[in-house]
């Protein structure tokens, strides 16, 4: 292993007394197998904890990929690049969640970032009432996906039945879950609802670190509320936009969660985005290899788009 | 002077009444959870007719909620625990060695960050059910510790930047062993971020479904509260009046912890997200 002495060690701190047995070799050797030892104890446990939940099962979507298998029986058939011949080519449900996948995040992705940022322009005054606010947007991204889902679905359901005696309007007795088009906008909602707190507090955060001198500034030039708004507010905000945006998309392009404990892709596989396209895959259907090489396609495009959001990240961080 | 003031209290009206209208589902959720199933149809927006709590205790009962809150508590208690152990260790070895192995092993450690868990949830259900840990608490533990772990290290590596390496080194020279070093000099300063870390991490355990749904799937011995609940009421006809009681005591123990700890779990999401 490439394994050298650590930079603090007791030889380069008091140098001088470890100088004679530098030539010697041996207590040299013993003093970097006990680094070493050190090391391991602090780090590999870390270490083997990632690698068995994460690294290696990520890896072995590299081994399955290759092969024609239902993920339970004992004949594997090596397809080489059959599978991703097949994905690219004859998967129409694939795609048909690669759609759904998108016009989602194109309306989570606006929807939710207007949302919040509404909310935190109201929010970030310093009041009272505005921290309450702040933690009431914020619960619902606190209370677990099995709440959120239930809650939902006893709004959608006896809620709009019952809303729908009261008032009688037409809306309310839409079958919101059972239509392909509403389950779509019940999808949103519910991931809009979800996270909105999310969003606000990080968009709090970026208006709260606008200089206030800067406002004063403006505002004894003679410049209105809207001017101070427009010219000072949306510019000195614009990185904690850009960041928000590409968050939300990232969280989009990822969307299962919702999914699998809602909708769980219906109705007439309407809702299936692409990652819980991949577990039906999987799970449902029993093709391993093909959901495995699946994986592969879907890392590849999440990937893109965290490497533009680490790349905003980091110069925004420069910046500051 | 007076017009300000009233401008004041619109803005702070406006603001409640948004507010409330955001938690509205919440609400309903509340006040419908006292009635029976025809007062949910009939009166869906009235205060229930009592707060009596005969359907909460036969919820309690009736669904095994002791056993889940036990189950829920041991995943929850013994990730955190295990992560607030290793993860703080590993993030300060990682900080303070510059080598290639060191940085290859922090490399492994937060490679996840970047890949979506969706691409690889299908095979580590595969490696679990190939160590024969399907269904299993054990096999829970072991793959939620590993879960939370990337993050927890990538957000402590980052604080031990920043942690002055005098104090340590003084130590070193007054004959301080490594690992009295740690524990006794470097483990309090990062304190601050080990609380954010930790309440993440007890918020994410006691939340969580889709591990859950996994990894234990239907073994009723070893779900937790969120999967019970799940499993027993996202069928087509739901059993409202208990589901309603069900879910609000679900959730009971995630708001105490968010109102206890409400600056540390803002804070802490927002830092984690802006960097991860």
């Amino acid at each position: 292993m490439g394994w050298r002495k650590t930079e603090f060690s007791p030889q380069s701190v008091n140098g001088d007394l470890g100088k004679g047995n530098w030539e010697g070799g041996t207590e040299l050797n013993k003093k970097k197998w006990k680094d070493f030892l050190l090391f391991a104890l602090f780090v590999f446990p870390a270490v083997a904890f990632v690698l068995f939940a994460t690294d290696i099962p990520f890896m072995m979507n590299l081994y399955y990929s290759v092969f024609d298998w239902n993920g339970i029986g004992k004949s594997m058939t090596f397809v080489g690049l059959g599978n991703f011949v097949k994905i690219f080519t004859n998967d129409t449900l694939f795609w048909k969640g690669v759609r759904f996948t998108l016009k989602f995040a194109v309306f989570y992705v606006v929807i939710v970032n207007i949302i919040s940022l509404v909310v935190a322009l109201i929010m970030s005054k310093e009041r009272k009432s505005s921290s309450i606010g702040r933690a009431f947007y914020y619960i619902p991204y606190i209370i677990s996906l099995t709440a959120i889902s239930l809650i939902w679905k006893f709004i959608f359901g006896a809620g709009f039945e019952a809303l729908y005696n009261i008032t009688g309007w037409e809306f309310f007795n839409w079958s919101w879950v059972g239509t392909p088009k509403l389950a779509f906008w019940v999808v949103v909602i519910m991931a809009v609802w979800q996270n909105v707190g999310f969003y606000m507090v990080n968009y709090i955060a970026g208006i709260i670190a606008v200089p206030k001198d800067l406002i004063e500034a403006a505002k004894i030039d003679g410049a209105n509320s809207f001017q101070v708004f427009l010219k000072i507010t949306v510019p000195m905000i614009m990185p904690a936009v850009s960041i928000c945006m590409l968050t939300a998309l990232t969280f989009a392009f990822k969307l299962f969660d919702i999914i699998m404990v809602f909708t769980k892709g219906g109705p007439a596989n309407s809702t299936v985005s692409v990652a819980y396209n991949i577990y039906k895959e999987a799970f449902v259907n029993n093709k391993y290899g093909l959901a495995t090489a699946k994986s592969l396609v879907f890392v590849f495009f999440v990937l893109i788009v965290t490497a533009i959001q680490l790349k905003v990240t980091k110069s925004r961080e420069v910046e500051a | 002077m007076m017009k300000q003031l009233k401008k004041i209290n619109v803005l702070a009206v406006i603001v409640f009444v948004c507010s409330i209208f955001w938690l509205m589902p919440l609400i309903l959720i509340f006040i419908n959870s006292f009635k029976p199933y025809n007062d949910m149809l009939q009166h869906f927006l009235a205060l229930p007719k009592s707060w009596s709590l005969d359907m909460y205790v036969e919820t309690w009962t009736k669904f095994g909620f002791p056993m889940l809150i036990k189950n829920t508590l041991l995943y929850t208690i013994v990730t955190v625990l295990a992560i607030a152990l290793l993860a703080p260790m590993a993030a300060y070895k990682l900080a303070r060695t510059k080598s290639k192995f060191s940085i290859v092993c922090f490399g492994i450690i937060i490679m996840p960050m970047m890949v979506p868990f969706q691409s690889y949830m299908i095979t580590l259900t595969r490696l679990v059910a190939n160590l024969d840990m399907i269904g299993t608490r054990r096999g829970l533990i072991l793959v939620n510790i590993g879960l939370c772990m990337p993050l927890a290290v990538y957000m402590i590596h980052g604080f031990v930047k920043n942690v002055p390496i005098e104090l340590e080194e003084c130590a070193r020279i007054d004959g301080a062993s490594p690992l009295r070093i740690y524990f006794n000099i470097v483990l309090p300063l990062l304190k601050p971020i080990l609380t954010t870390v930790v309440v993440l991490d007890t918020l994410a355990t006691w939340n969580d479904i889709i591990t859950n749904q996994l990894i234990v799937g239907g073994n009723a011995k070893a779900m937790n509260i969120q999967n019970a609940l799940y499993m027993q009421f996202s069928a087509q006809t739901a059993d409202w009046e208990h589901a309603l009681p069900g879910i609000v005591m679900s959730m009971i123990p995630s708001l105490v912890f968010f109102v206890a700890m409400q600056k540390h779990i803002v804070g802490g999401v927002t830092a984690g997200a802006v960097k991860g």
